[in-house]
């Protein structure tokens, strides 16, 4: 055997060993990778299934009551009806209020204000409150609207403290909204002579409606779902008579009443009255809350529609 | 004559144009004035959380039995001889917070790179309206389905170790369960929105380079997108530790932190937080004591103001927005 036969087979296994070995590296990326992607499914599937049953489980506990006409009437026990008006009387005196602040703010921030310390700051604030938890929010507004100023425990030191709580929120989207707006039609405006406001109003605000409406769609679910901004300002029981537009009074809604029934008022009815009453306003809460977010979608686009056809 | 009467006329138009300018101006100044007003208000609202607050929460310092509010954990405002050491409150909030933000980081981050890099269209379709819908899911819902099914679920299984087991279930093991299903829409969806930052470039320079689908996420975009994972883990946190009702509603403590901390018992007996303990006796308190709740309001604005802080931080350190 020559020297050159051998160093020729020892190449040629040198080669094969090398093939080989890129061959199992290749196989256990791809086995790795595998691995990984399945355990990434899994995760994902388990994640969404929590989320699934737990909608299931709470409408599957909540419907028998719901569809109970006796569940929203007014008198006895386990009934909601009040609890229901007072949370429709609260979502609308807060967007009154909330609405027009927030947008006057996000026109100034996105068509007046210059780049600049300013903006940063408030941005900054804006941030920061949206932070803040609900809880501390609800200290505050017992401090300074129910307490310096003097409301009390009422509708209108609720609804004040809910503005404190949704503004940034709102604030955001009206934001989003505004600034999706493209500059020519401001230039367009503009250039045909219309003063800032004016341009504003015809030209800016009709082609972000549908951003605005989604903006008070989604802060409209945020007021109905709070609860821990409430307890403190605005109270937790009924007065004999809730169906008034009286925004002096104190009150209660759904999720302070579950809160009630299961903690500091446990045991003023019956346990079994309060699961029911709990379970069928959970549900009522989540139906309202998907209709809330699968509606803010369509009435956007139904919206657009209607702007981009005229 | 003609001449004349046409200048007139034009003279006519000007000033009624000029009026209307004028009118026109004086509406956008003011309209400019009201938007300035509003928009300020957010930061005189943040100010004013601050500054109520830090007075009224400082106050109780001028009562000297409220000295060991940071060195104590025996809060005690009605003993003869008051005590009002806040340190187990607050090591119930850090507790939970940190055990629930363990547990979500990696199932959140899973999700949030299934969703982006390799779901099919239809389970995004599905399942960002599921996370916008949980985001903004009732705390007390959540809170009432942890008393009716996660409290009792938890007792069965812990009652061996659990010191009694009537009360197995509450406590900080719930908590942290509670906190989890309540953040992790959260910390999915700003995760998302960090990987889709990531532009397709670097992925697809990944892969050309040989990298397999997994190596890719691994190596390339998950670092690509780090700082906003890390904002996304932050603002979990941000919510998990200003979570009053839900958790309150399934802590079951009152104002005794569990004489042994240190073994694993101490999660399933009834326990403490600096929310549980202002949702519950707030509304009755006064002088001090009242204080002091103000005290630990503001001990959790400073927190959440420090999350923030941080999260910006980082947020301004990233590369792709």
């Amino acid at each position: 055997m020559s020297a050159q036969q051998q160093i020729s087979t020892s190449v040629e296994s040198d080669e094969r060993q090398r093939l080989l070995s890129l061959e199992r590296l290749t196989q256990r990326l791809h086995l790795k990778n595998n691995i990984a992607s399945g355990i990434l499914a899994l995760i994902t599937l388990l994640g969404a299934l929590l989320f699934i049953l737990i909608v299931i489980k709470v409408l599957w506990d909540g419907i028998p009551y719901l569809i109970n006409p006796d569940f929203y009437g007014s008198t006895g026990t386990g009934t909601v009806g009040q609890q229901i008006f007072n949370t429709l009387y609260l979502l609308i005196l807060s967007e009154i209020i909330l609405v027009p602040i927030a947008l006057a703010a996000a026109i100034y921030l996105v068509e007046y204000a210059r780049q600049g310390p300013l903006v940063t700051v408030i941005h900054f604030a804006a941030e920061t409150l949206a932070g803040v938890p609900s809880l501390v929010l609800g200290l505050f507004g017992y401090l300074v609207f129910a307490t310096v100023l003097h409301l009390g425990l009422t509708r209108l030191t609720g609804t004040l403290t809910l503005l404190c709580l949704n503004f940034p929120v709102a604030l955001r989207l009206f934001e989003d909204a505004l600034t999706s707006v493209a500059r020519e039609q401001r230039e367009g405006g503009l250039a045909l002579g219309s003063t800032k406001w004016h341009m504003i109003r015809t030209v800016v605000l009709p082609s972000s409606l549908p951003g605005i409406i989604t903006g008070i769609v989604l802060s409209a679910g945020k007021v109905i779902a709070e609860a821990a901004a409430l307890i403190f300002t605005m109270g937790s029981s009924n007065p004999s008579n809730v169906y008034t537009l009286n925004p002096m009074i104190s009150t209660d809604n759904l999720t302070i009443h579950i809160w009630y029934l299961k903690t500091v008022g446990a045991g003023t009815i019956p346990d079994n009255v309060a699961n029911a009453v709990s379970a069928g306003s959970a549900a009522l809460l989540i139906i309202i809350l998907l209709v809330i977010n699968i509606g803010s979608r369509s009435i956007g686009r139904l919206i657009q529609r209607k702007v981009m056809a005229a | 004559m003609a001449a004349n009467s046409v200048n007139v006329k034009t003279e006519n138009t000007n000033t009624a144009r000029s009026i209307g300018t004028r009118r026109g101006r004086l509406s956008d100044q003011i309209a400019r004035g009201i938007f300035f007003v509003c928009a300020v208000l957010v930061v005189v609202i943040i100010f004013g959380v601050f500054v109520f607050l830090g007075i009224n929460g400082l106050q109780m310092f001028k009562d000297p039995a409220a000295r060991n509010f940071f060195t104590s954990s025996s809060w005690d405002p009605s003993a003869d001889s008051p005590s009002y050491g806040a340190l187990g409150f607050i090591l119930g909030s850090v507790v939970t917070t940190l055990l629930s933000i363990i547990i979500v980081a990696p199932i959140g981050f899973g999700m949030a790179l299934y969703m982006t890099e390799m779901a099919p269209r239809w389970v995004n379709a599905l399942l960002r309206p599921l996370l916008e819908v949980f985001t903004g899911v009732p705390s007390v819902v959540i809170g009432f389905l942890g008393l009716v099914v996660l409290v009792p679920w938890i007792a069965n299984i812990a009652a061996p170790i659990a010191p009694s087991a009537a009360n197995a279930g509450n406590g900080w093991a719930a908590a942290t369960l509670i906190l989890v299903i309540m953040i992790l829409p959260t910390v999915v969806s700003v995760s998302i929105d960090a990987l889709r930052a990531v532009p397709d470039s670097v992925r697809e320079a990944s892969l050309a380079l040989g990298s397999t689908r997994w190596q890719m996420m691994k190596d390339a975009v998950l670092p690509a997108a780090a700082t906003g994972l890390g904002t996304a883990i932050v603002l979990g946190m941000t919510r998990a530790i200003g979570e009053a009702l839900a958790v309150s509603m399934v802590l079951g403590g009152d104002i005794h932190l569990p004489a042994k901390l240190l073994t694993p018992s101490v999660l399933f007996q009834p326990n403490i937080n600096i929310t549980n303990a202002i949702v519950l006796y707030f509304s009755e308190a006064s002088g001090t004591e009242r204080n002091g709740y103000f005290m630990l309001g503001f001990v959790l604005l400073i927190i959440s103001f420090l999350f923030i802080c941080v999260s910006r931080y980082i947020a301004s350190r990233s590369v792709y927005k």
